[in-house]
């Protein structure tokens, strides 16, 4: 656990960088230190490791004082990525991640072990092969994920990251973020991330602290920095479109209709127009005898004889219950029919999405909104 | 031409002499020179050594511009009023350790202080120390820039020491010397081809070096 408390840094020249920060990241938690270039994000980062030393306040590490252990000892236990990355060009892949086994005399055999995991880990397979190129050899996305694997070297609790996807292009970027969370989700660390940008905040923090000119202005989950910003430097850093970002931090499991009438596909068309009458619908998603989800039957599609399986569409866009909202809502305009099928890893339908719930969620948090 | 030959099957011994005693001076001076060089050129880059800094390569820049002549002409009363042997083999190498400084000091200081910042504090943010960044980050990457800086010295040396065979250190300029005086050319010419061979030669060895030293990770950016 890391505690930041009444931390403040001037400088020689007066300049306050940071003041009176006080904020706590709990064990692995994804704290993001979110704020326009110059708010002292970066400069809050750099006091936690001692590369920028305090003007006055305490920062804590799991209740232990920053200032009461060696500088490198403490710089040893954290990991450090920042956005220039700096590998170091004379060194093997393979040498940079050992980088801190090494300061920390780990056996050799360990280490090579360890490079090998962790070049599996960021993806930059085969590990043997990956391991003796130079940074030169490797692309930018490619450097970035070196650089996380050396953050990661020796296995520390805390990692400091100051825009470590921030140089790249928006396509890789993308790409790095999710799989920094699937790492995150298995190794949980507990990390302190700088960034500018609210997107990445908003996808990648369990919680966010917003600065502005060295002060913290808020320190709030994404869902209620965007729900209920505090104020109206807040609601402008966090961009009109905040509704539309909240979004990707609903699921689908929790707006979807659970349990959705449907029809199975042996059944004859007969039944079928009686069954869309009585629920006066104009789709009805089509299943087999064991509930797996195979296409729509559209009410225009109806003919007086045969079964549901002759005249259904098959489908050709589905939600699990774990996509994002925002990603389910651009698969519901290329649906045939509008409306969303659910499945779970048998595809086995497991509920519909619906223009009318979305609008429903929307409706609510712009209500939301009106209070806050 | 043919005079030079003839001299050189009559006195082998001679000649090979007077190479080996001009290697040694620049063996020994340059030597010396390179770890003076090398020690003042990384102590200032340190933090707040700006002004010293600037100080040492202005110094340094000053005593490149003393002609050689002037300046065996301020050394040896020097190395008399200091009661040592004011000619010879001592002040020969004081003057070429001097000499050398320059290129080493300029290159080590630049080289150090060009390395990525970025690369620097990647570094010492994982928990190097200073001790361990300077010899495991800086100096690998500076080795390079400061090897061309020591066989830039070389090869300057190799020439100002030659005139050095005036004050009695021997080596190379003695039979371009002798030669002058007596005019006798296949003496003159045995000197000045073997000079600008040891030096040819010299250059050569010390860029092989340089390649050699320079890692490989740097020989492949360069590549891209």
């Amino acid at each position: 656990m890391i505690r930041l408390e009444e931390v403040t840094k001037v400088y020689p020249d007066g300049t306050e960088a940071v003041r009176g920060v006080t904020l706590q990241v709990a064990k692995g938690e994804f704290c993001v230190l979110l704020g326009p270039s110059g708010c002292g994000k970066t400069t809050t980062l750099k006091m936690i490791n001692r590369l920028i030393p305090l003007s006055s306040g305490r920062i804590t590490v799991d209740g232990v004082d920053i200032y009461k252990v060696d500088p490198n000892d403490l710089r040893r236990g954290i990991g450090y990525a920042i956005q220039e990355i700096g590998l170091f060009p004379h060194m093997t892949v393979g040498e940079n991640i050992a980088t801190v086994p090494r300061l920390l005399r780990w056996p050799k055999e360990r280490i090579r072990r360890r490079v090998e995991e962790l070049l599996e880990l960021v993806g930059l397979v085969p590990p043997e092969e990956f391991s003796k190129k130079y940074p030169a050899e490797l692309s930018g996305g490619q450097r970035q994920r070196v650089g996380v694997a050396r953050a990661l070297g020796a296995d520390p609790p805390i990692l400091l990251m100051d825009e470590p996807f921030g140089a790249i292009d928006p396509i890789t970027r993308e790409r790095l973020q999710d799989e920094f969370l699937r790492i995150q989700a298995e190794i949980k660390k507990t990390i302190v991330f700088v960034t500018h940008d609210i997107n990445e905040a908003v996808k990648l923090g369990d919680r966010i602290a917003l600065m502005r000119e060295g002060r913290l202005v808020q320190y709030a989950t994404p869902a209620e920095l965007l729900a209920h910003p505090k104020d109206g430097f807040v609601r402008d850093f966090v961009g009109a479109d905040r509704t539309l970002k909240a979004l990707r931090l609903l699921r689908v499991r929790e707006v979807m209709e659970e349990k959705p009438p449907t029809v199975e596909a042996s059944k004859p068309l007969a039944e079928a127009r009686e069954r869309l009458e009585r629920l006066g619908v104009n789709f009805l998603p089509v299943v087999d005898r064991e509930g797996r989800f195979l296409g729509w039957l559209n009410r225009t599609n109806l003919r007086p004889e045969g079964r549901v399986a002759e005249v259904m569409t098959p489908y050709s866009v589905l939600a699990t219950p774990d996509t994002p909202l925002n990603e389910a809502l651009s698969l519901m305009f290329e649906s045939a029919v509008g409306n969303l099928a659910v499945v779970d890893g048998e595809g086995r339908l497991r509920g519909l999405l619906t223009f009318r719930r979305l609008h429903e969620v929307l409706r609510e948090s712009y209500r939301e909104e009106g209070q806050g | 031409m043919a005079e030079a030959w003839q001299f050189l099957l009559r006195r082998p011994d001679l000649l090979s002499g007077w190479t080996l005693q001009h290697l040694y001076i620049i063996l020994v001076a340059n030597g010396i020179s390179l770890i003076i060089a090398v020690a003042l050129g990384i102590w200032i880059t340190g933090r707040g050594r700006e002004k010293i800094a600037d100080v040492v390569l202005y110094l340094s820049d000053i005593i490149m511009t003393i002609p050689s002549l002037a300046m065996f002409g301020f050394l040896m009363p020097l190395f008399a009023a200091l009661g040592l042997k004011s000619y010879g083999f001592g002040v020969a190498v004081t003057a070429l350790v001097l000499y050398g400084l320059l290129p080493v000091i300029r290159n080590t200081y630049t080289a150090i202080k060009e390395v990525d910042p970025a690369v620097v504090e990647a570094g010492r943010g994982m928990g190097m120390s200073e001790l361990q960044i300077l010899t495991r980050i800086k100096l690998p990457l500076a080795t390079p820039v400061i090897m061309a800086g020591l066989r830039n010295a070389v090869v300057i040396n190799i020439g100002i020491a030659a005139i050095a065979a005036m004050i009695g250190a021997g080596g190379l300029g003695v039979p371009i010397f002798r030669g002058l005086r007596n005019l006798r050319m296949d003496l003159i010419i045995t000197g000045a081809v073997a000079l600008t061979l040891l030096a040819w030669a010299a250059d050569g060895l010390l860029g092989l070096l340089e390649r050699w030293l320079t890692p490989e990770g740097l020989k492949r950016a360069r590549k891209r």
